[in-house]
């Protein structure tokens, strides 16, 4: 039993990040069709930024995540919109994918070739030690993730749902026509949605990173476990990826442990088959409709 | 003479060869409601595109209140108090109504500090209330706009078009696809409002006995000219009506 809530809860901590990175993918997609397929390098590369900031600017671990922050997003935000995304968005969704995925090559050899190709330790955001919880040992590194997870959602969900500024990024993400019309300034709140992907990503990035290393391949896991945890959760439904995230680090963790730890890798993918198989628009999610 | 709400004058709009609207003029006054029918492809649609912003007339103004908006753009046209409600369905499906109206009627202006620190609801609780009562949806007014069935979205439509007072509203098509029901209730509830508040309209509609109902005068377009003017007794019997449009 210590065992199984041991893995259940550093399961839950690692599906509360593949949650935040689910929850910034679907906010592109929904506000401006964007499918963001470089989402795990965007993950990758903000403890990058710090490591980058320590090591050339010779500056502390919190200045550097102060400048890890706001580098993110300016690039993974503001810079990504509009010169990727604005761009290749207008020559459809396929150009515009394509477009991602070369951003992800990209971003990836870089880190190679100007930073290290080895993965790099990366500074907790608190120290690290492990509470006994009724014979099960617990690392405070988890627990951390899931409150600021938590409390991010939470924030999150206050943004879009209670305030004006939320309600106008809804209506901008559901009928932009419309939106436009009222006079609500659409691209000023698909940028904004740009950049609270950006600082989603950046979180996930200085959560992770203390845990997995920082290394320049770590994209490729993530992308791949947000962009399924975005589709078991519903692809339309901010809590779907967040329940997408939580299932999928779970059962990662549980079927790696009492199943196989080789087919760790499979998990996501069986379980995205078997969601499909059962829900095709996800736990959460509902059947869209759409005008071809 | 009082001064128009609405004056078209001497709007052409032409697609490549093609011209879809030709040297149209006329004025619509504070209280009434206006007509516009004509066959398919008479131009009424890219006439009332062309009076909202969303396309620029090749030549010839359009003035609201006086002021000249040739060419602005449909969110300044709102900013002006010119409302507008769609041929085919545009809410916000995943909104509730009663926010679907808290929406269109707020001032989109200000800071994102305004947006992220002022009111939720902008003040605007109320009159959506009223509204949502004066257009009989009191019964849905907590269920998202996506799940009503197509009359009652008509008529959140129109209660959007309305939210914000508007000085004019164009109703693109009203009664498409309403059922006979729902449809005597529109109509009631545009007469309504048209005389409580002294609404003005402008309407395209295709449905002659809703038109001939509501308005209290109608042109009639044909190939892109206005071929008759009058009302709706004088349109019933104008024989180049009736071969231009009733009579098929």
């Amino acid at each position: 039993m210590a065992a199984f809530i041991q893995l259940f809860v550093s399961g839950l901590a690692t599906g509360a990040i593949y949650a935040l990175v689910a929850v910034g993918f679907m906010l592109l997609w929904q506000t401006s069709q964007t499918i963001n397929f470089a989402q795990g390098e965007f993950v990758m590369i903000p403890a990058f930024f710090v490591l980058w900031a320590i090591r050339f600017l010779g500056i502390d671990f919190w200045p550097a995540v102060g400048i890890g922050v706001i580098v993110s997003l300016i690039i993974l935000g503001f810079l990504f919109k509009r010169m990727i995304v604005d761009p290749m968005i207008k020559h459809g969704v396929l150009p515009m994918v394509i477009s991602t995925i070369a951003l992800s090559i990209f971003l990836k050899e870089m880190v190679k070739d100007f930073y290290s190709s080895q993965a790099q330790p990366f500074p907790g955001l608190i120290p690290s030690s492990d509470l006994n919880f009724f014979g099960a040992v617990i690392s405070t590194q988890n627990i951390f993730i899931l409150i600021i997870a938590s409390l991010t959602v939470v924030a999150l969900n206050f943004l879009l749902n209670g305030t004006r500024l939320g309600r106008a990024m809804q209506a901008t993400a559901q009928n932009p026509t419309v939106a436009r019309i009222l006079g609500i300034p659409v691209e000023r709140m698909i940028l904004y949605t740009f950049l609270i992907n950006a600082a989603l990503v950046a979180l996930a990035s200085f959560l992770i990173s203390p845990i997995y290393l920082a290394k320049f391949t770590n994209g490729d896991v993530l992308g791949l476990a947000a962009f399924i945890a975005a589709i078991v959760g519903g692809f339309n439904q901010v809590r779907g990826a967040i329940v997408g995230g939580l299932v999928l680090g779970v059962t990662e963790n549980l079927a790696a442990a009492y199943i196989s730890a080789q087919y760790r890798g499979a998990i996501p993918l069986i379980l995205l088959i078997v969601v499909i198989l059962w829900r095709p628009h996800g736990l959460m999610g509902r059947a869209e409709e759409r005008t071809v | 003479m009082m001064q128009p709400v609405l004056e078209v004058t001497d709007v052409s709009k032409r697609f490549g060869g093609v011209t879809a609207v030709d040297g149209v003029s006329f004025k619509v006054y504070e209280g009434e409601i206006l007509g516009i029918i004509g066959p398919n492809g008479s131009g009424k649609s890219t006439l009332f595109n062309c009076v909202l912003g969303q396309l620029n007339p090749t030549q010839g103004s359009i003035k609201v209140d006086g002021h000249d908006v040739t060419g602005a753009r449909p969110c300044d046209l709102n900013r002006l108090g010119v409302s507008r409600t769609f041929q085919l369905l545009q809410v916000f499906p995943e909104l509730s109504v009663r926010d679907n109206l808290i929406l269109a009627g707020q001032e989109h202006e200000g800071t994102m500090l305004d947006r992220l620190l002022g009111p939720r609801d902008a003040g605007l609780t109320a009159s959506a209330n009223q509204m949502i009562e004066f257009f009989r949806l009191s019964h849905v007014a907590d269920e998202k706009a996506g799940g009503l069935s197509y009359g009652q979205q008509k008529l959140l439509d129109a209660a959007m078009a309305f939210m914000a007072g508007p000085r004019l509203v164009l109703l693109d098509e009203p009664a498409g696809g309403v059922n006979l029901t729902m449809l005597g209730h529109l109509r009631d509830r545009l007469k309504a409002i048209n005389t409580e508040q002294n609404a003005t309209f402008v309407v395209i509609e295709h449905n002659m006995e809703f038109v001939m109902a509501l308005c209290n005068r109608i042109i009639v377009l044909a190939e892109g000219k206005i071929i008759a003017e009058g009302t709706p007794d004088e349109i019933r019997s104008n024989p180049e009506v009736i071969e231009a449009y009733l009579g098929h």
